[in-house]
């Protein structure tokens, strides 16, 4: 989707003011809709993790492919790159760098709205660990379990910065 | 040819030259106008312009920043349509950009993310579909060899010097085996030692191919047009630029760096094209 609405002006002109709508709404305001749609607390939580950490790998692979040189165009015009040579060859490792950018920018995302997710859903998860211990008057546990959110939430973003060097080429 | 652009050549010695110019037709340009939409509304890049250009001739387009000659290759290579006329390749009008014409880019256009190697592959495996997996590392390999790259076919461009960077995209337009060559100010980023031995190595790869392939350049350095031309076709400043005169070069192949400075034909040629590119010699003109 992101491919697509890069590489075309048209795709960007029509999706561009439906993603800058919906990219701003909270993930709480999501939550009913997931319940409508899935009738349970589990599917809608995936549903609200979804929606909300969609946004930023979609613009970020958007403005990579659009972003591609005009060199590197003019190369699989004048060799004659078939469309799907054109996507693998020159497009996708093009704006790799910007989607994995996009995918650390959504898993923080991602990983702040599955805690407040459990929270609303309830029965399991660190979210739902907080809350309950929050009701017992625990403390401690609270403060551990913020810990090791936080821990989490460092190492999932130092293990997207290190793909990130992996696939730079520079 | 239009006959008023062009001047007889002043020696009579270079059968050669004469040789070439009996040859047939690779490429025709025929009255072609090429005219860009901008926001300050149509500027025309080139204007009418004719040209005939043989078989295994090289020509050399020369003319000050801006003037076009980027524009006119490219509607060569089928990447600039033209505006107005047509350019036949050939014998078939160019419609867009073909596996008979090989284009090196001027700062390479090498993709960043694949090796020497995988460049060349590529190219080869877009334009020769029909040919086995087998076959086209063949090409790929041969080419590598051939300009001296094949200890270097893992590396990724960026670990490459210029000059080296050059080769290999010399050697991707090479492996695609055109009829037609199409160099865009291609020495224009090399120091001016690598660039002389560039020059050698582009004549040498010429030479080795029987001379067959028709080679178009575009560059701004007089010495380089001489040393590597059959003619050199000078534009006047754009907009709308225009040909301004075409100098034979008869001068015999192969030609040696060193002692062609001193052949009094070469200076002859020297001159007029400075004459043709530059009003003022001097800061007191």
């Amino acid at each position: 989707m992101g491919l697509l609405i890069g590489s075309s002006k048209t795709a960007f002109r029509l999706i561009n003011p439906i993603v800058q709508v919906l990219r701003p709404v909270s993930p709480l305001a999501w939550f009913p809709l997931g319940l409508l749609a899935f009738k349970a607390a589990e599917g809608a939580t995936i549903f609200i993790i979804f929606i909300t950490s969609l946004w930023p790998t979609l613009i970020n692979t958007a403005f990579g492919v659009a972003s591609i040189p005009q060199d590197h165009k003019n190369v699989a015009k004048a060799f004659g790159f078939s469309k799907w040579k054109y996507i693998v060859k020159v497009i996708f490792p093009f704006a790799l760098p910007h989607i994995i950018t996009g995918l650390r920018l959504s898993i923080g995302v991602a990983w702040m709205v599955i805690v407040a997710g459990e929270m609303l859903s309830g029965g399991v998860g660190i979210g739902f660990f907080v809350w309950d211990s929050w009701n017992a008057l625990s403390l401690e546990k609270i403060l551990s379990a913020i810990l090791i959110i936080g821990v989490v939430g460092l190492l999932l973003d130092k293990g997207f910065d290190w793909l990130q060097k992996r696939f730079s080429y520079a | 040819m239009n006959s008023n652009h062009h001047i007889s050549a002043p020696i009579d010695s270079a059968s050669e030259f004469h040789k070439i110019q009996s040859r047939p037709a690779s490429i025709a340009i025929k009255d072609i106008t090429v005219s860009f939409k901008t926001p300050k509304g149509i500027f025309t890049a080139i204007k009418n312009i004719d040209l005939t250009i043989k078989k295994g001739e090289i020509i050399s387009l020369i003319g000050h920043s801006g003037c076009g000659k980027s524009t006119l290759l490219g509607t060569i290579s089928g990447m600039t349509p033209p505006t107005n006329g047509q350019v036949i390749v050939n014998d078939a009008l160019v419609k867009g950009p073909g596996p008979d014409r090989g284009i090196v880019f001027q700062n390479y256009s090498l993709l960043p993310w694949l090796t020497v190697y995988k460049n060349i592959y590529e190219a080869v495996d877009a334009v020769f579909k029909l040919k086995t997996k087998a076959e086209k590392q063949e090409i790929v390999e041969e080419n590598l060899q051939m300009v001296n790259l094949w200890a270097h076919k893992d590396k990724l461009p960026s670990q490459l010097s210029g000059g080296m960077k050059q080769r290999v995209a010399i050697a991707r337009a090479f492996a695609i085996n055109p009829s037609i060559l199409l160099l865009d100010e291609p020495f224009g980023a090399l120091d001016a030692l690598t660039k002389g031995t560039m020059h050698i190595e582009l004549l040498k790869l010429w030479n080795l191919d029987n001379r067959n392939k028709t080679i178009v350049m575009v560059t701004h350095d007089i010495e380089e047009a001489i040393f590597l031309s059959d003619r050199v076709v000078v534009m006047n400043n754009g907009p709308e630029a225009t040909i301004k005169e075409i100098v034979d070069v008869p001068l015999e192949r192969p030609r040696n760096k060193k002692q062609i400075v001193h052949d009094p034909a070469y200076m002859e040629i020297h001159d007029r094209l400075m004459g043709l590119l530059f009003d003022k010699f001097s800061i007191e003109d």
